[in-house]
C-alpha cells in the first residue's frame, strides 16, 4: 500500500493507506482518547470522544476513529475546537456515571478517569438526579455488570458479534435508556466472555473471581505464557502478597492477537487454595525432602516396564528433558502416559504458524472441536472468515459453533472416517482455485480417528492444493514432548509402581499398582495411603519453557516467589535423578535449557537467553486541563 | 427432540420463507416479530428464540431488536390497543382530554396496563402523519380521525360487542390500510377499495 503524508500536530507522520487518525496519532506518541473505538474491532464512531480537527476538512470537529488518513491532511489534536469538543464529550459521558470509583475494580486502570483527568473538565456542573440501574449483576460465573458505569461504547458487544461470532451479549431499549444485557438475562456461556472484561474501557464489566481482591496499583504483574492448553496465549499475571490475583490478556500477534480464553483467564484459583501442599510425607507423615525422594526412588529403581510415568499436560520442555534423561537411564523401560495429548504424531517437517491462517484463503478444520480444544486457534479462524473472506471447510461428527457463520461447509463426518472426507476434498469446488494459500487444521477426533492415516490424508491434500499443515495439539507441551520422546500413551494397567508427576491419573491410579509416588500440588483422595508425596509447584510459580502448537517455545515468568520448603520441579528431578544413581548435577535452569538445546534441534531456541521482559509502550500524555 | 411451540407451525413456515425477500436475510426479523406478535399479542422470550431459531439468528440479536422499538411488546397488552397520538396537533385540539376520557372508557389507569377483561390497552405515541385530522389515534392497525370522546366511546363499545372479539385477518405488513371516516368528512381522494373493519 502506497504510503501518505500527513501532519498531525506539527508532527510529520508517514503511514499506510488506510490508516485511521487515531492510529496514525500513535506513532508520533500523541494520544486521542478513544472509548468505542479498539485496533482489534471495525471502527464506529459511537462515543465521540476521538474528535479532532482537521484540514482540509468540514469546519468542524470529526471523530479520528473513523476517519483515514489524506494526502497533505493537517491534524489538529490541540486546537480550541478539539480540545473544547472533547471535553464537553467527556462531561456527556460523565452526566450518569456514578461517583463510585473508591470502590470499582477498574479504578486506577480506568480509561475514563484517566481520560477525564488528561482531557476533561477538573469540575462537574451536574447535581441532577442520576440514571439508576440494578447493580451489580451476574452475567455469568466470572463476570458481573454493572450499567450504571457503562458508557455505551459496545466494545463488548461488537467483540462478541464480530470476533467471537456469538450474539449472547446485546444492546437493549434505545436512546439514553439502552442498556447491555445478556440473551433474556440468561448467564453468558461462552469460552471467549472474560475478554469483554479488558475490554471494557470503564468498570461496566468486572471480573466476579477478582472482585474486591485488590487495587491495580498493589499488585505487581509478570509477563507469562498461559498454561492450559497448546496455543500458548501470552498473560500477564497479577501478583499480590505471594498470591496469584488475576490473569489478563497480552498481546502477540503471532499467537492470540490479545485474546485469551475463559479457562486460562479465570481457572487459577488453586495456585492460593489453602490447602494446597507444601511439604513431603511419607505415608501421610512430614519427611524431608532427602528422605521422601530416597523413598521415591526405592520405590521405582530397577521396575522396568513395571514401573508407569504419568507427566501432566502442562510439563516444562525442562522437565520433559530431565525425564527423557531419567528413561534413557534408571528408569529405562517405563510406561509413560501424558495427560490430554492427542495422538497426532511429532510433526516431520516445519508446521503452519498460527499467524499464517489470517492469509488463507480456504481453511480446512477435520476431527478437531477447536473452540475448546485450541480456542484461540478457533478466533482466529473466524476472524480470517468474517474480516478476510476466507472460505472454511468443517470435517467434524457434531456441530461446532464455526457453523454460525451459514457459509460454512460442514461435512459430517462418521467417526472415524475423517480421513476418507479429506481425501474425497481435493476435487471440491472451493479447493479447485483457492486462489491463495490454504490452511489446513486437523486434530484427532479425541481419539476416534486413526491419526497416521489422517496425518496422510491432511499431507496429500496439502500437497495437492498447495495447503500447509497445522496440527492441532492439545496438551499444554505436546509438541516439546514430542521432540523429546516423552509425550507417551502407554496402558498404565498393571504397573506395580506409579511415578504421578502432576495430577493423578485421568482414569486413576491403576489397581495392581503397590507403590505410589505422587508429586501434586493440592491433596486428592488416596494420597494419605500412597507412599511419598511431593509437594508441587503451580504454573505460576514455575520456571521453564513450553512449545506451543506451532513449535514457539515461549518462556514461563513465575509472578509467585517459590515458597520454601516447595522446590523447582527441575530440583526434584535432579535430586531424584541423584537418587537414582544418574549425575543429574544442574546446578540451575540455564544450564538445563542449553544442554536441551544442544540435544534436541526442536528446542534451540531454549539456547537463547530468554527475551527480557516486554517493555510496555510509552505512557502518552494528553493535554492538561481546558 | 420436538417440544411443543409457541407459535404454530404455518407462521413459522411463513418466517421461514421471510429472508429471502432481502439481500441481508437477518434483515427478516422485523416482520417475523410483527408476526409473532400479531398471533401472541406480545413477545415472550420463547416466542423470540423460536423467531430466532426460524432465521437462522441468536435469540440475543433478537432480543436486542425487540427492545429497540416499541411498538414490539415485551408485556403482556390489550387484545385491542388504542395508540393515542400526543404530538402538537393532535394535544391542541384536545388528545390530553380524549387519552383522560379513554382511560375512563377502558377503566385503566396508566398506558400499558391491560383492562379487566384483557380487551383492552393503550398507549400515548408520537406523530402519525395524519395532521390534518386531529385528534387521531390508532387503533390495531386502522386510523380513526377527527376523535370525540363520542367516538372514542363506540371505538371501545364497538370492541366490547363479541362481533368485533374476532382478530383482524390482515398482515401487518400491509399497514397502509385505508382510513375510516365518518359521512360527510370524505374527502376528493377517496381511498378506493373500501375494507370492512373486522
Amino acid at each position: 500500500m502506497p504510503d501518505i503524508n500527513l501532519t498531525i500536530d506539527g508532527h510529520k507522520v508517514t503511514v499506510p493507506a488506510g490508516t485511521l487518525i487515531v492510529e496514525a496519532a500513535k506513532t508520533v506518541g500523541i494520544e486521542i482518547p478513544v472509548f468505542c473505538y479498539h485496533h482489534k474491532l471495525d471502527p464506529v464512531g459511537a462515543c465521540r470522544l476521538c474528535l479532532v480537527d482537521f484540514s482540509p476538512g468540514p469546519p468542524r470537529p470529526q471523530t479520528a476513529c473513523t476517519t483515514p488518513v489524506a494526502e497533505g491532511m493537517v491534524v489538529r489534536t490541540q486546537s480550541a475546537m478539539a480540545v473544547q469538543a472533547r471535553a464537553d464529550i467527556l462531561e456527556f459521558e460523565l452526566v450518569n456515571h456514578p461517583l463510585d470509583c473508591p470502590v470499582c475494580d477498574k479504578g486506577g486502570e480506568c480509561p475514563l478517569q484517566d481520560f477525564t483527568f488528561r482531557h476533561g473538565y477538573p469540575t462537574s456542573r451536574i447535581d441532577g438526579p442520576r440514571l439508576h440501574f440494578k447493580k451489580p449483576i451476574p452475567l455469568s460465573e466470572n463476570i458481573a455488570l454493572d450499567r450504571e458505569r457503562c458508557v455505551l461504547c459496545y466494545r463488548c458487544t461488537r467483540y462478541y458479534d464480530e470476533i467471537a461470532w456469538e450474539q449472547e451479549l446485546t444492546v437493549a431499549q434505545r436512546g439514553v435508556q439502552s442498556f447491555i444485557t445478556s440473551q433474556f438475562d440468561q448467564p453468558l456461556q461462552s469460552n471467549f466472555s472474560g475478554n469483554i472484561i479488558d475490554l471494557c474501557p470503564v468498570g461496566a464489566l468486572t471480573s466476579r473471581v477478582w472482585r474486591f481482591e485488590s487495587r491495580p496499583w498493589d499488585m505487581t504483574h509478570t509477563e507469562s505464557v498461559c498454561s492450559k492448553c497448546a496455543v500458548g496465549c501470552n498473560t500477564t499475571m497479577w501478583q499480590r502478597r505471594g498470591q496469584l490475583v488475576r490473569i489478563t490478556s497480552r498481546e502477540n500477534d503471532d499467537i492470540d492477537e490479545g485474546w485469551i480464553c475463559d479457562r486460562g483467564r479465570f481457572d487459577y484459583t488453586d495456585v492460593n487454595e489453602p490447602s494446597r501442599l507444601r511439604t513431603p510425607t511419607i505415608r501421610g507423615a512430614k519427611s524431608t525432602w532427602a528422605d521422601a525422594l530416597a523413598a521415591t526412588a526405592g520405590g521405582i529403581k530397577g521396575k522396568g516396564a513395571k514401573l508407569g510415568i504419568s507427566l501432566p499436560a502442562d510439563l516444562t520442555n525442562e522437565e520433559a528433558f530431565l525425564f527423557r534423561r531419567l528413561l534413557d537411564g534408571p528408569l529405562k523401560g517405563a510406561k509413560v502416559k501424558m495427560h490430554g495429548r492427542t495422538a497426532i504424531p511429532a510433526p516431520a517437517g516445519p508446521t503452519m504458524p498460527i499467524k499464517e491462517i489470517d492469509d488463507a484463503r480456504v481453511i480446512v478444520v477435520v476431527a478437531s472441536d477447536i473452540e475448546n480444544d485450541v480456542p484461540i486457534i478457533d478466533l482466529r479462524v473466524k476472524k480470517a472468515v468474517s474480516k478476510r473472506g476466507a472460505k472454511l471447510i468443517v470435517i467434524y461428527p457434531e456441530g461446532v459453533d464455526l457453523d454460525r457463520n451459514p457459509h460454512t461447509v460442514h461435512i459430517r463426518n462418521a467417526k472415524g472416517a475423517a480421513a476418507e472426507e479429506v481425501r474425497k476434498l481435493s476435487s471440491h469446488e472451493l479447493l479447485q482455485n483457492p486462489g491463495g494459500p490454504v490452511a489446513i487444521l486437523f486434530g484427532d477426533g479425541h481419539g476416534s480417528e486413526d491419526m497416521n492415516d489422517l496425518a496422510s490424508a491432511c499431507g496429500a491434500l496439502a500437497e495437492q492444493v498447495g495447503g500447509k499443515e497445522m496440527p492441532l495439539y492439545r496438551a499444554t507441551n505436546e509438541r516439546g514432548a514430542l521432540a523429546l520422546g516423552v509425550a507417551g500413551w502407554d496402558s498404565l494397567d498393571g504397573v506395580e509402581a506409579l511415578l504421578s508427576w502432576g495430577p493423578p491419573p485421568t482414569a486413576g491410579v491403576p489397581t495392581s499398582v503397590r507403590f505410589l509416588a505422587a508429586w501434586d500440588h493440592l491433596p486428592r483422595d488416596g494420597y494419605d495411603k500412597a507412599a511419598v508425596v511431593l509437594p508441587a509447584t503451580t504454573f505460576a510459580e514455575r520456571q521453564g519453557s513450553y512449545t506451543n502448537l506451532e513449535g514457539t517455545v515461549q518462556f514461563l515468568r513465575p509472578p509467585v516467589a517459590i515458597n520454601p520448603p516447595l522446590k523447582e520441579a527441575w530440583e526434584v528431578l535432579n535430586e531424584l535423578g541423584a537418587a537414582l544413581g544418574l549425575e543429574l548435577d544442574y546446578p540451575g535452569i540455564f544450564p538445563i535449557q542449553r544442554d536441551a538445546a544442544a540435544k534436541t534441534p526442536a528446542l534451540a531456541a531454549l539456547a537463547q537467553t530468554p527475551s527480557p521482559e516486554p517493555v510496555t509502550g510509552p505512557v502518552l500524555v494528553g493535554p492538561a486541563h481546558p | 427432540m420436538k417440544t411443543t411451540s409457541v407459535l404454530s407451525a404455518h407462521l413459522i413456515d411463513e418466517i421461514k420463507a421471510l429472508p429471502a425477500r432481502y439481500p441481508q436475510p437477518r434483515s427478516a426479523v422485523m416482520p417475523a416479530l410483527d408476526l409473532a406478535q400479531e398471533e401472541l399479542g406480545y413477545l415472550t422470550p420463547e416466542a423470540m428464540t423460536e423467531v430466532a431459531t426460524a432465521l437462522q439468528l441468536d435469540a440475543g440479536y433478537v432480543e436486542g431488536v425487540a427492545t429497540f422499538y416499541t411498538l414490539f411488546h415485551l408485556e403482556p397488552i390489550g387484545k385491542h390497543r388504542f395508540y393515542m397520538c400526543t404530538n402538537l396537533s393532535c394535544t391542541l385540539r384536545g388528545a390530553e382530554e380524549l387519552v383522560e376520557h379513554l382511560r375512563g372508557a377502558i377503566g385503566v389507569h396508566e398506558a400499558g396496563e391491560v383492562s379487566k377483561d384483557g380487551l383492552f390497552s393503550y398507549e400515548e405515541v408520537e406523530c402519525m402523519g395524519a395532521c390534518e385530522y386531529a385528534p387521531m389515534c390508532r387503533v390495531d392497525h386502522r386510523y380513526h380521525y377527527d376523535l370525540t370522546a363520542e367516538k372514542v366511546d363506540g371505538l371501545v363499545a364497538e370492541r366490547r360487542s363479541p362481533a368485533a372479539a374476532a382478530p383482524l385477518s390482515s398482515s401487518p405488513l400491509s399497514p397502509t390500510l385505508p382510513p375510516e371516516r365518518g359521512e360527510g368528512d370524505k374527502p376528493k381522494r377517496a381511498p378506493k377499495k373500501k375494507k370492512a373493519d373486522g
